[in-house]
């Protein structure tokens, strides 16, 4: 390492205008219009699913979806908010009383409905479709998210993958049901929590080491420049 | 700005010792309200202002690393950590909240960091002192007496062999050269020397055991 005296004079060098963050608000619902937009393209291929006002009425369905929906968004706050260096770890909180109901909201679901899973409940070509669903919503809002919150690979790499990972996750297990049909309260528990636990775990995993890649990437652009 | 007391949890604040608080904390409000400026002006693309934050601010850094690292060469490499992450994230300051939190929230994380890896490496690593230096050169190897026999028989199984078989031992095993440099040095090629090196090492193996069953 050089000393220190040079490293100010590099960094000095270095030193060009940069554009100040919009508030981690704005970006987080900026984020979230991305998600919307990726979804409306998935809809207008795929098309929604036939009997989608009718379980729009199902409490059950409303509430799972609903309470999906809003652990998305406000992880996506937090993971906004906490990327910024002086700001609390309490914001981590801020989606756990939505986690929660759509937990217990497919936990209930499932308690009740458990007999509707039948031995045909199960179709290959039906589970691609849905797992093709999934890949589309999912990767590109990975790529928006890792791409605006990149700078906080050398802050708080972890928590901010992971609570990434749960905003990417809920927002996708959220459309899910507005494309498949699938009744069976195992379909649901797996699509839903098997989604969420699917995409922060990845997330989680290798989003620290992108994280540490982008991390030694912006080290290296920071004395270069 | 003191340290506070070494047992305790060292949590690391912009804020004076109790000794000396009014004029410490009005000095420590004015200089965060100074470092807030510069900083503003600095994402702008004021070079001086920039300059002027990094030379103000490193001494303070210099603090807060010198009180997890005993040895000063890794407090300061902590502070440089800390500058180079200043420098990359400067776009995420918002002139509008205070400076103090923003740069101790990073200082934190970069000494954190390196503590973590500093502690890694001592649990794998091993601190050599003079006595593991070994230099392959006559004059840096001593001579014990209760290896002198052994190694004055080896030396002269050494003799005996083929020439070729003596010079793969010599590069390979006495000057410890990686075979590489061996085959640049000898002019001879990779496997010619891996092969010489093997046939040597059997019947140095030979000859030693013949010895040693001689009395």
């Amino acid at each position: 390492m050089t000393a220190t005296r040079e490293l100010i004079d590099t960094l000095v060098e270095c030193a060009t205008p940069v554009q100040r963050l919009r508030p981690p608000l704005v970006r987080a619902m900026l984020w979230l219009v991305v998600a919307g937009l990726v979804i409306a393209l998935i809809v207008m291929g795929h098309g929604l699913r036939p009997d989608l006002a009718l379980r729009l009425h199902q409490p059950a369905f409303a509430i799972t979806t609903a309470a999906a929906l809003a652990t998305g968004i406000l992880s996506a706050i937090a993971a906004f908010v906490i990327s910024l260096p002086d700001r609390s770890r309490w914001w981590l909180l801020l989606p756990m009383p939505a986690l929660a109901v759509w937990i217990s909201t497919i936990g209930y679901g499932c308690l009740t409905d458990w007999v509707s899973l039948g031995p045909e409940g199960v179709r290959f070509g039906e589970e691609l479709r849905c797992f093709s669903i999934l890949v589309l919503t999912s990767v590109p809002l990975t790529i928006a998210l890792a791409v605006m919150l990149r700078y906080a690979a050398m802050l708080r790499a972890g928590a901010v993958a992971t609570t990434g990972g749960l905003a990417i996750a809920a927002i996708t297990a959220s459309a899910l049901p507005l494309f498949h049909s699938h009744d069976a309260t195992a379909m649901i528990l797996i699509w839903n929590l098997g989604t969420a636990l699917l995409i922060t775990g990845i997330t989680s995993v290798f989003g620290r080491r992108l994280f540490g890649l982008l991390a030694t990437r912006l080290l290296a652009s920071g004395t270069q420049l | 700005m003191s340290p506070g007391p070494r047992g305790r949890r060292s949590s690391l604040t912009l804020v004076a010792s109790s000794a000396d608080a009014p004029v410490g904390i009005e000095r420590n409000t004015n200089r965060a309200r100074d470092w807030s400026g510069l900083m503003a002006r600095a994402q702008d693309g004021d070079r001086h202002a920039y300059r002027a934050l990094l030379e103000d601010m490193t001494p303070y850094l210099r603090t807060l690393a010198a009180r997890c690292f005993r040895e000063p060469s890794d407090a300061e490499d902590a502070v440089q950590d800390v500058l180079l992450t200043v420098h990359a994230v400067r776009h995420t300051y918002d002139p509008g909240r205070p400076f103090g939190p923003w740069l101790v929230a990073i200082a934190n994380r970069r000494i954190v960091d390196r503590l973590r890896r500093h502690i890694r490496a001592r649990s794998r690593e091993i601190e050599l002192s003079s006595e593991h230096e070994t230099f392959s050169p006559d004059a840096a190897n001593f001579q014990f007496e209760d290896t002198s026999a052994d190694s004055a028989a080896l030396h002269a199984a050494i003799a005996t062999l083929a020439p070729d078989q003596r010079l793969a031992i010599n590069l390979i095993k006495l000057k410890e050269m990686s075979l590489k440099e061996a085959a640049l040095a000898s002019g001879r090629s990779v496997s010619a020397l891996k092969v010489a090196t093997h046939r040597a090492i059997k019947s140095l193996r030979k000859r030693l055991r013949q010895s040693s069953e001689t009395p």
